[in-house]
């Protein structure tokens, strides 16, 4: 293992960071190697420059001033609610008075419903001429022995515009 | 739900400023000190204290929950540093450190003073803002490395290596600054 395999074991070592067998290790190294002892020494003095560097204590006045900020920004929030308050009270009172004053359900279904034009009346039924099944057998219809008869119907309403045409087969097989 | 009513942080949440005020004043060194430390501008910090104790008044029922308001400070400035500090210039090169030796009359009396405390403050910004970030929190706010890795929401491995690198590169800069003073 060379020096610079043990640098990171040297480094955690001087920050108490190693286990104890990993710690026995880096100090039997240590013992016998210049470079690293030079390495540990300066490690160790320069963890407690910059500790001592960082350990200046700072000023009240500086928590002072972010905790004043930090209140007067949740008071500023809290003001700022309160300001708008009464557009928010004012809100709520219309949707209120929108639900008082909006239309039951009752009354919607008390509406009257649109109406589907009455059926118009059968007036007169008249058979028509069977329709030969040459015209319009189908093939199954073709393969079968005994064709079926098919028989129109014409169905008059009393509504002038209306009339049904009805073909039917004579086995019950309706069209 | 008498006794929760009775803790000051309850009644911090409950939006009682005097009571949010003493909890301020339970962590603000915490808080102040770490930003102070990881960003090395004293205003900079002051900005991410009073962002850190906003955060903390809009979670304070969330944080209480948690019960460690300690770990999630740490959590939370440490992320706001990382947000600040990425607009910044994010490292400082040997070369950018003035040399005081010209322009202060007695360099001893200029190496035990205010340029040795800027130039070892400064130290800490010549590492990446993982390094510094693990360095600060293991060996300036004295968190264990498990805190560490917690805090970082990294392995205990990883911060392991981020602590030796930072420092090695902590002893380099040191030393590169004093010997070329000498």
């Amino acid at each position: 293992m060379t020096c610079g395999e043990w640098e990171e074991r040297v480094a955690l070592y001087a920050g108490d960071d190693l286990a104890p067998d990993d710690a026995q290790a880096v100090e039997q190294h240590v013992a016998e190697c210049a470079g690293c002892q030079v390495l540990l020494s300066g490690l160790r003095e320069s963890l407690a420059l910059v500790r001592e560097a960082h350990g200046e204590p700072i000023e009240s006045g500086h928590f002072a001033a972010v905790r004043a900020r930090v209140l007067a920004e949740i008071e500023g929030g809290r003001a700022r609610w309160w300001r708008f308050a009464w557009i928010y009270t004012m809100a709520a009172a219309a949707v209120v008075l929108v639900a008082v004053l909006w239309p039951r359900g009752e009354e919607h279904l008390a509406l009257p419903m649109p109406l589907a034009p009455p059926a118009p009346a059968i007036a007169r039924v008249e058979e028509l001429k069977p329709i030969a099944p040459a015209h319009r057998a189908s093939a199954a219809r073709v393969a079968s022995t005994e064709p079926a008869e098919t028989v129109l119907m014409k169905i008059e309403t009393d509504n002038p515009d209306v009339v049904i045409y009805w073909i039917a087969e004579s086995k019950g097989e309706t069209k | 739900m008498a006794e929760a009513a009775e803790s000051p942080d309850a009644r911090a949440r409950a939006g009682d400023l005097a009571e949010f005020e003493a909890l301020m004043r339970q962590y603000e060194r915490l808080v102040l000190v770490t930003a102070l430390r990881l960003l090395g501008n004293l205003e900079d910090a002051k900005d991410v204290s009073q962002e850190v104790f906003l955060r903390l008044y809009r979670n304070l029922e969330k944080v209480e929950a948690a019960s460690n308001y300690q770990a999630w400070l740490y959590r939370v400035t440490v992320n706001i540093c990382y947000d600040i500090g990425r607009k910044r210039k994010p490292s400082v090169a040997m070369e950018d450190v003035p040399d005081p030796v010209s322009a202060a009359p007695d360099p001893q009396q200029s190496l035990a003073g205010s340029e040795r405390q800027r130039v070892l403050q400064l130290s800490l910004r010549a590492l990446s803002e993982k390094e510094r970030a693990a360095v600060v929190l293991r060996d300036l706010e004295g968190l264990s490395t498990e805190e560490v890795a917690r805090t970082l929401g990294s392995s205990e491995a990883t911060v392991r290596s981020q602590i030796s690198k930072a420092r090695v590169k902590m002893r380099d800069f040191v030393e590169r600054y004093f010997r070329r003073r000498v």
